[in-house]
Formats: C-alpha cells, sequence, structure tokens
C-alpha cells in the first residue's frame, strides 16, 4: 500500500516536472542562491578596504549597531517613514476605496483604474512630477509668488517631510486596491442585518465593516509598509543627500564603496526586519492579507 | 443628515487623494508645452521640447534598450510562469509549498535586497556578464512569479473538463496542449504580459544595479538627466507620453474586451 502511494506520487511528481521544473531551477538559481551568497557574505569577515576574508565573523553586525552608528539611525528612520506613509496611506486609500464600493455604481472598474494607472508609469518621473510640482523653483511656488499669495518662496525639499510626502505619492494605489478588494467582497446582508438589528452607521462601520476589510488592511500594510521601508530613490530625490533611508545605505555600500561585507550584513538585516513586518502582518490581518496582496 | 454629512467627507477624500495621484503628472504635462527652460513657469505655448525629445538620440537610444529588455522578459516570464502557475494548479507534487512560498520573495522584499544581492551573485559568484544578460535575468525572476499569480487566479474560473474531454476523445497529451490547454490560458498569457510589459519597462533600482557600464535603460538615462541637469525640462514630455500610452493602452483593451464579450 505505501509503496503503491509512492509509485502514484513519484509519477505526479514526473508529469509536473516539465511544467514546474523551469520556473523552480530558476527561482533556486536567481533568487534564493543569491539570497543565501549575501547571507554568507554577511558573516565574513573584511580588512580596511572592504574586501572579503574568508573566515566567520560577526563584526560587520557589531560595526552596524555599534555607538553612533549612521546605520541604525537609518533604519529607525525608515520605520518611522515607513509608518507614516502606512498610516497617509490608509486614511487616504481607506476612505477612497470606500467611496469607490459605495459610490462607484458602474464606474468601479473606471475608477479603479484611474488609481492603478498613475502607477504604470516610471517612478522617477513621477518622483520628478513631484518635485517639479512643490520643489523651489516649482510651478506651486512660482505660482504663487506671482498672485502674491506667498511673500517668499516656501522650500519643502530635502527635508523628512519631503520624503515621506513622495514615500505616500508612489505607494497609495497599493493600499487602495486591497482595501477595495475586502470591501468589495463583505455580504450586504451582513449589513443590513446590522442595521436591523439597531447600530447607528457609526456603530455599524465600526462593528461590521472595519473588522471585516481587516484583511485589506493588512494586505495593503504590507504593499506600503514594507516597499517604503525599503525604498532608496524618494530619499535620494526627494531628500538630496541629507534624509538617507536604510536603503540609501545598501546602494552606497553596494555601488559606491564596493564593500560587500558589510553592504550584505545592511541588505540581511533590512530583510530580516521586513519579515518580521510580514510575520506580524499575517499573524494581525490572518490569512487574507496574503491573499489580498497578489 | 449625520449620514449625508459622511457620504460628502468621503467624497472630499476621494477627489483629494485622485488629485493627489493625477495632478503632478498632468500638471507636468501641461507644463511640457511651456516655454521656460525649467519647465516651471508658463511664459508662451512651445512644442519644441517634444521636439528636441525625439531628436536626442541618448534617450532614443534608451528608449530601444528599454523595449528589447521588456520584450525578451515577457516572452520568456510569461512562458515559465504561466506554465508553473498550471503546474501549481494541476499537480501535487513534493516541494509545491516551498515553491509557493519563494516565488512570493522577489515580490515581498524590497528591490534593494534583491538587487544587492543579485549584483553580488553575478559579479562574484556566476559572472553573468552585467549589462543585457544580467538585466534580463533579474528582470524574469521578478516578472516570472507574476506571471505565476495571474495564472494561478485565472485558472479557477476556466472549465477543465474541455481538457479532459479532449483526452477522453483520443487526443495526446501535446495536441490537447496546443488545441485546448495554451487557449484556455491565452486570457492569463495576455494579463501577464500587459503586467510585465510596463514593469520592465520601468523597473529602474534592479536595472540600476546590474545594468553596468553603457546599457542605460530610459529609467537609468532619465535619472542621470536628474542627477546632472541634462536638460531635465525634457522629462516633462515624457511624463505625458508615459501617462498617455497606458491609458490609451487600457481604451484599446477595454474595448476589444467589450468587442469579444459582444460576439460571444
Amino acid at each position: 500500500m505505501g509503496l503503491k502511494k509512492f509509485f502514484i506520487k513519484k509519477k505526479a511528481n514526473l508529469s509536473a516536472l516539465p511544467v514546474v521544473g523551469p520556473l523552480s531551477i530558476w527561482i533556486l538559481l536567481f533568487v534564493l542562491m543569491p539570497l543565501a551568497v549575501i547571507f554568507i557574505i554577511s558573516f565574513l569577515g573584511r580588512d580596511i578596504t572592504g574586501s572579503i576574508i574568508p573566515s566567520f565573523s560577526l563584526d560587520n553586525y557589531r560595526l552596524l549597531f555599534s555607538e553612533g552608528s549612521e546605520y541604525a539611525k537609518a533604519i529607525l528612520r525608515s520605520i518611522l517613514f515607513a509608518f507614516a506613509t502606512n498610516v497617509a496611506c490608509l486614511i487616504i486609500g481607506y476612505p477612497m476605496a470606500y467611496w469607490i464600493v459605495k459610490h462607484g455604481g458602474r464606474f468601479k472598474p473606471l475608477l479603479l483604474l484611474l488609481v492603478i494607472v498613475p502607477s504604470w508609469s516610471c517612478y522617477i518621473v513621477r518622483i520628478y512630477a513631484l518635485k517639479q510640482l512643490v520643489g523651489y523653483p516649482g510651478i506651486l511656488n512660482n505660482f504663487f509668488l506671482k498672485i502674491h499669495l506667498l511673500a517668499s518662496p516656501v522650500e519643502i525639499l530635502y527635508t523628512a517631510p519631503a520624503v515621506v510626502l513622495g514615500l505616500i505619492y508612489i505607494w497609495l494605489p497599493f493600499m487602495v486596491l486591497p482595501v477595495y478588494a475586502s470591501l468589495e467582497g463583505i455580504n450586504p446582508a451582513l449589513l443590513e442585518a446590522s442595521v436591523d438589528l439597531g447600530a447607528t452607521p457609526a456603530a455599524r462601520f465600526l462593528t461590521v465593516t472595519l473588522p471585516l476589510s481587516k484583511g485589506g488592511i493588512f494586505g495593503g500594510t504590507i504593499l506600503t509598509f514594507i516597499p517604503a521601508f525599503g525604498d532608496w530613490l524618494v530619499p535620494l530625490l526627494m531628500g538630496g543627500n541629507k534624509v538617507w533611508m536604510a536603503g540609501n545605505f545598501i546602494a552606497h555600500y553596494f555601488i559606491v564603496i564596493g564593500d560587500l561585507p558589510l553592504g550584505s550584513s545592511m541588505t540581511v538585516f533590512l530583510t530580516a526586519a521586513i519579515v518580521l513586518m510580514i510575520y506580524l502582518c499575517i499573524k494581525l490581518g490572518g490569512e487574507e492579507a496574503i491573499e489580498r496582496i497578489l | 443628515m449625520k449620514f449625508r454629512k459622511k457620504g460628502k467627507v468621503l467624497l472630499v477624500i476621494a477627489i483629494i487623494g485622485y488629485l493627489f495621484l493625477w495632478g503632478p503628472i498632468i500638471v507636468l504635462g501641461v507644463f511640457s508645452f511651456s516655454s521656460d527652460s525649467y519647465g516651471t513657469r508658463w511664459l508662451s505655448f512651445t512644442a519644441k521640447w517634444y521636439g528636441e525629445l525625439f531628436q536626442t538620440s541618448a534617450i532614443m537610444d534608451a528608449v530601444i534598450r528599454s523595449l528589447i529588455i521588456a520584450s525578451v522578459t515577457v516572452l520568456a516570464a510569461t512562458a515559465i510562469g504561466t506554465l508553473a502557475g498550471y503546474g501549481l494548479y494541476k499537480y501535487k507534487f513534493s516541494g509545491r509549498r516551498v515553491l509557493r512560498t519563494s516565488i512570493l520573495l522577489p515580490i515581498t522584499v524590497p528591490y534593494i535586497v534583491m538587487a544587492g544581492a543579485l549584483l553580488v551573485y553575478f559579479t562574484r559568484v556566476v559572472r553573468i556578464p552585467l549589462g543585457y544578460p544580467a538585466i534580463i535575468v533579474a528582470h524574469i525572476s521578478f516578472s516570472a512569479p507574476l506571471a505565476v499569480f495571474i495564472t494561478l487566479g485565472r485558472m479557477q474560473r476556466i472549465d477543465w473538463s474541455l481538457e479532459e474531454a479532449s483526452i477522453d476523445l483520443g487526443a495526446n497529451r501535446l495536441t490537447t496542449w496546443i488545441k485546448v490547454t495554451i487557449p484556455l490560458l491565452l486570457p492569463a498569457i495576455f494579463s501577464s504580459a500587459v503586467l510585465i510589459f510596463p514593469w520592465s519597462f520601468n523597473d529602474f533600482t534592479i536595472t540600476y544595479f546590474v545594468a553596468g557600464v553603457g546599457t542605460s535603460t530610459l529609467p537609468l538615462y532619465l535619472f542621470s538627466m536628474l542627477q546632472y541637469s541634462l536638460k531635465p525640462v525634457l522629462i516633462n514630455g515624457i511624463s505625458l507620453i508615459f501617462i498617455l500610452l497606458p491609458t490609451i493602452a487600457i481604451l484599446v483593451i477595454s474595448s476589444l474586451q467589450r468587442e469579444s464579450k459582444k460576439t460571444r
């Protein structure tokens, strides 16, 4: 019996091989192996120039979190920025999704597309557009100066709020979509039942709608918090060289300095922090959080 | 009364949201017709930036590079991704869960992590030359999982009895694949391609890490224009094109879908 079972399984394995084989090999070679390599390198020693010394060492990690480490500060800053982005996206994105579900009618697909389309244009172009609008010299500043609403130009670029503004701008669509999907999935009978049972609109929202859209909220959190946390281009363009996030250190150590051990340990730590975040989101938001991001 | 007020607040936030998403790009598009060489104030109407844009060979070369990379990526990633999506749905095999979890990695881990890892891997371990080969390999790693998930999502809505019928009627596996399975999967293949192409065309971070010298794609070239202030005003025009193209594409696709629904 056991043998028969084994053979059946084996046969299924063989017929699955030609279809799932190519992707499996590809993922192993070009996703898992590269991640494994930097994981290993992050535990190797380095000399003063940043070249690899093939011996086990925890020095890279010690260096990351030594007194006054700029990287440690950048990690904290990234968490703060990502959190602010996430909350802002929720505050704007949740009502947007709610409005589309309630009042979109037959325009729902179009309204959703209007949320997605901006994210299809190149990231660089979008950040540049935002910069041209709010910077100085910028379109808004020039306009308000001309109509004498402003006496002197307002420069918000190259500050922390500017970076967060850029992050919200880039990642907002990724909050609207999962929240929309979970709101759309709520059975209307539940809402009617709560009204029949005497719930006020506010109570109905808090006790029925909000808990039922939890999966969408945490799905959206995965999709906005994590990319914002690992972003490096928005801080580079909106923050100049003044407001570095963790990703900027990684780019700097890998590309400008070429210090692989230190760069790898920064990357591994960032990934570990993110895995922890995803774990928390799934724990709080349930399996639905994962479904909503796909 | 209270309910009405709530509806208004929702509407206002929704309008703010849409304005926020679209405002900067639309305003920039409008200012691409201003003769101001910074593109931030309205002087007089001109289309000269567009002329300059299409005559700047460095930009056109970058566009062609991006198109090549995106096309190869779409073909390869859609092929292996759709196959794997089919396999994950149809077969139970050992390592299925592991595969499903690991294809989530490139989607959920920040770009910078995979970009750094791939750079180290390509230069120190497998020695895939930076430039086209490295960029395309990296792009496939990111976009094949997208095709898998799109295929998995679509497969639940497909009537698989057609496949069984074909085998019952005596067609062999290969004929069934070509005549039945692939036509059934076409919508999934098409959606994957539509999603992957702009992703690959627009990608900055991963390409930036593994491009090496001399393989500047359009996003990379735009970045260098910003970094070294090489006529960034030309980007104003590009932003309008970037918004118009997908919009037109969507209109065409949705009208095609409506047509096909009618004929059905």
